[in-house]
């Protein structure tokens, strides 16, 4: 099996790293500051000291000047929780490149990214419902493990949002990112929402082949839905392709418009860009990465 | 309504045949789309290739059902009777005279005669025929016994106006030279019914009817009539005369120029039906001179008149006689002659003579150019036979403009020379026993008079003078013209001895170049206005001048007569007319081309 990611980008992501709008705290220590108090090398604040508290944080200096024990608190430098929900609904297994493949290394790349950074990085694959949820990886060599499994979920099934509500709101405070077409007939909202009230800085990013974007055929046609195999016939013409453009245009303004309005992050991809472009660019520009 | 192309119906096949179109259904490649959703529901048949499916109610069928139906309509070419009743070969005989540019209809009176006579085109049956003949000075066919309505209507637009009268004698007689006995053939003249007189010879009818079609209304004109320039012994002097044709007084503008400066402007005013007499001053350097009226009315051609004003070159003319008074008086009547008078035995040829007259001699060898002989003597080339006695005498052709005034009632000759026999040339008079007076045109004008003038009683008759002038005329042309001519009259011009180019320059500034060594008739002369004749002798250019002028109180009178005289039908066989036709496939398949633009709309808006 071909590598998930060639091993020049892995190196290239390592100078990257998820960008958080507000400390978060995690269950373990990280690099990254946490809205705990801990050990580092970053002062926090005074405090007076009570019995049991450790004495090696006694300010001997304050304690001349003032007569009184004073603890020195430092900011806690602890891991950043990600969770990654990857579309792999059947509409995802459909263009050139396929939809579904970006989608596996785009979510690669982003988790190499927290590994590197000794994030914790759940990853969710999801169709119809939540396929995996998988156990949390944390460091850069549980990003072997994590490239294969992306890689053994196979594309399929029918999209359903509002199953995603759930995963969603039991997460603790962190980043969470969504990667999907947005073209299931569910509405996103739900799921939107959901992130809203777990407190995560999330990002939507919106993954389309060059092909739906712009179709590249016309005429006569029995048109078969990815998903649900359901058939309608269909004479294509300069006018009907303009009315699918248009549709198409207005599904992914409202996701745009409903993730903005949640405070999150949003980016329309095509699959025709090179991942590392994607995440160069793309992402850094939305402020996902930096 | 009729068709004329019933088996075109056979076309209506079509109607049914896309109709079974709808019923075939299209057999449709499968392709999967991510988001069936987004896709709208846009289903148009547009192949068919599987049988069968439900007849679906469509904008498009009920469109391509009314193109097709209306295409099968134009087909057929269906026709509505029009009010026009047609002969089978109509001849059309189109007035195209110097009265028809007057423009008391729009555009022009020729204008709408042509329009008139498109109509009449456009209603030709499949079967029908027409001839075209424009009527003017020289009548012409422009298209002769045909169908062809494209070429038909080529011909009648390309009709362009002269200045000329309309001779409809000789387009009438054109026309019967079209038309087969038993033809089934009718004549339309569109005309404003100002024509030269028919000749006596239609007294006897013709094959086929003549419908008048008049064309104009008004009257209402102000023209030149006449402009010549006399010379007296102490001044030149422009004799002009203007009339108001029309029932109304006309205020108008005179302008005077000479050699095309302004000499003066006069503003005059013609009481209805009134004429003016002008004398207006002649510059000793004139070339010409030249009157226009500023009168703004329907008739442009007679509202400029040109005249020479140069004095006549003379020429030298000898006569060569034992005596004769009646002769030597007759010529020395052209002014422009410097005759000179010697008897028999003093001739001798020379080349210095424009003209040489012999009276009662005849030299061995004749002069290589225009001569007048009278009675040669026996033993001569010329002479004719034995003596022979006369009584009365009589003009050949009395239309002939050589005898022109010329009254021979009273003339009678005692004895004339035989030329029954004689290989001179055309009889000009002539009597029971003989031809007396023999004319020839080649290669110079010459005259052969067989009797002794003293054997005559016809130098003592008003004619003699007259018929010596119109022959001098003929043979040796004035320099000036004594008179104007009328357009597309043919103009005499004789080339000077030695002559090595003689060209002809038209008002409008184009160039004729003529045969030089012969007498020449030059008949372009249809533009109004001052013509300039060059000759080149020597390396010297020598110019004369000749005018053209409508001066026509007939052509100027402009009033279309309510009633045209036109010669009688001879009975015939049948005179089967029908209505004509008018063809409406063009509009059906305008309408034709409507539906499927329409349908095409309707298409790209996906009805």
């Amino acid at each position: 099996m071909a590598p998930l990611l060639e091993p020049a980008l892995l190196r290239r992501l390592e100078a990257l790293a998820l960008q958080v709008r507000r400390a978060v705290s995690g269950q373990m220590g990280g690099e990254r500051r946490s809205n705990r108090r801990g050990q580092s090398v970053e002062f926090a604040d005074y405090r007076n000291y009570t019995p049991g508290d450790d004495f090696r944080l006694i300010d001997w200096n304050a304690y001349a000047r003032l007569d009184r024990f004073m603890l020195r608190l430092f900011v806690a430098e602890e891991e950043l929780p990600l969770s990654l929900f990857v579309d792999l609904s059947g509409s995802m297994d459909w263009g050139k490149p396929n939809k579904a493949d970006t989608a596996r290394q785009l979510a690669g790349a982003i988790a190499y990214v927290a590994l590197a950074a000794l994030d914790r990085v759940r990853l969710t694959v999801f169709a119809e419902g939540e396929t995996s949820g998988g156990a949390p990886s944390r460091g850069r060599r549980a990003a072997a493990t994590l490239f294969s499994r992306l890689q053994s979920f196979p594309a399929g099934g029918v999209t359903n949002y509002e199953k995603l509500v759930w995963p969603i709101g039991r997460q603790r405070p962190g980043m969470t990112v969504l990667i999907t077409d947005g073209l299931g007939e569910s509405p996103l909202d739900p799921a939107l929402t959901a992130l809203q009230r777990a407190h995560q800085e999330g990002a939507v990013l919106q993954l389309l082949a060059p092909q739906e974007i712009t179709p590249d055929w016309s005429g006569d046609a029995r048109l078969r839905d990815a998903e649900t195999g359901v058939e309608r016939e269909f004479t294509a013409t300069p006018l009907t392709q303009g009315s699918y453009v248009k549709a198409l245009a207005q599904r992914t303004d409202e996701i745009e418009r409903a993730a903005h309005r949640r405070g999150l992050r949003f980016a329309r991809l095509s699959t025709s860009e090179p991942i590392d472009e994607m995440v160069q660019i793309t992402l850094r520009r939305i402020g996902l990465l930096s | 309504m009729t068709v004329l192309a019933p088996l075109a119906a056979v076309l209506a096949l079509t109607l049914p045949a896309i109709v079974a179109l709808y019923f075939l259904k299209i057999r449709r490649p499968t392709r999967v789309v991510p988001a069936l959703h987004l896709w709208p529901s846009q289903i148009r048949d547009r192949q068919a290739n599987v049988p069968w499916q439900r007849l679906r109610p469509s904008w498009l069928l009920f469109l391509q059902l009314l193109a097709a139906a209306a295409l099968v309509a134009a087909a057929v070419q269906p026709v509505l009777p029009a009010g026009a009743s047609l002969a089978r070969h109509s001849i059309v005989l189109l007035d195209a005279s110097a009265s028809m540019q007057a423009t008391d209809v729009t555009p022009s009176r020729l204008g709408e005669a042509k329009r008139q006579v498109n109509a009449v085109i456009d209603q030709l049956g499949p079967s029908d025929r027409m001839t075209v003949i424009a009527v003017g000075p020289a009548s012409r066919i422009i298209a002769s016994v045909t169908g062809d309505r494209d070429a038909l209507h080529r011909a009648v637009n390309g009709i362009t106006p002269s200045n000329g009268a309309a001779d409809l004698s000789s387009a009438l007689a054109l026309a019967a030279g079209l038309v087969r006995s038993g033809d089934d053939a009718r004549a339309y003249l569109f005309s404003d019914g100002i024509v030269q007189p028919l000749r006596s010879s239609f007294a006897a009818g013709l094959p086929f009817p003549v419908e008048y079609h008049r064309v104009g209304v008004s009257g209402e004109n102000v023209g030149l009539t006449s402009l010549t320039v006399r010379t007296s012994a102490q001044t030149r002097a422009a004799y002009l005369h203007l009339q108001n044709f029309g029932q109304q007084v006309r205020s108008v503008s005179l302008e005077w120029r000479a050699d095309g400066h302004l000499l003066d402007v006069r503003p005059l005013t013609l009481p209805p039906g009134q004429g003016q007499d002008l004398v207006l001053p002649v510059p000793s350097d004139a070339t010409s001179v030249t009157a226009r009226l500023a009168a703004g009315d329907i008739f442009a051609v007679d509202d400029t008149a040109t005249a020479v004003a140069r004095t006549p070159r003379a020429f030298k003319v000898l006569l060569v006689t034992p005596g004769n008074v009646f002769l030597e008086q007759a010529l020395r009547l052209r002014s422009d002659f410097q005759l000179d008078v010697i008897g028999p035995a003093a001739y001798h040829a020379s080349s210095a003579y424009a003209m040489t007259v012999f009276d009662r001699f005849a030299p061995p060898l004749l002069p290589d150019g225009p001569f007048l002989i009278v009675d040669p003597p026996a033993g001569s080339s010329l002479a004719g036979g034995p003596a022979v006695g006369i009584g009365r005498v009589r003009a050949v052709d009395a239309g002939d403009p050589l005898l022109a005034n010329a009254d021979l009632q009273d003339v009678h000759v005692a004895r004339s020379e035989d030329l029954r026999a004689s290989t001179f040339g055309r009889p000009l008079i002539s009597s029971l026993q003989t031809p007396l007076v023999l004319v020839r045109d080649e290669p110079f004008r010459q005259v052969l008079i067989g009797f002794d003038l003293h054997e005559s009683d016809l130098p003592l008759r008003i004619a003699f003078p007259i018929l010596m002038q119109n022959l001098s005329e003929w043979m040796l042309p004035p320099s000036v013209p004594s008179h104007s001519f009328h357009p597309a009259e043919p103009v005499t011009i004789v080339p000077e001895p030695g002559a090595t180019s003689v060209s002809v320059i038209r008002p409008d500034g184009s160039r004729r170049t003529l045969a030089t060594g012969a007498i020449a008739s030059f008949a372009e002369t249809d533009p109004t206005g001052l013509y300039t004749v060059e000759q080149v002798i020597a390396g010297q250019v020598q110019r004369s001048w000749f005018s053209v002028n409508l001066f026509s109180d007939s052509i100027s009178q402009l009033k279309p007569p309510d009633r045209l005289t036109l010669p009688p039908t001879r009975a015939v066989a049948s005179q089967a007319t029908h209505r004509g036709q008018l063809e409406i496939w063009p509009w059906i398949a305008l309408a034709a081309l409507a539906v499927i633009t329409a349908e095409w709309l309707a298409f790209h808006r996906g009805l």
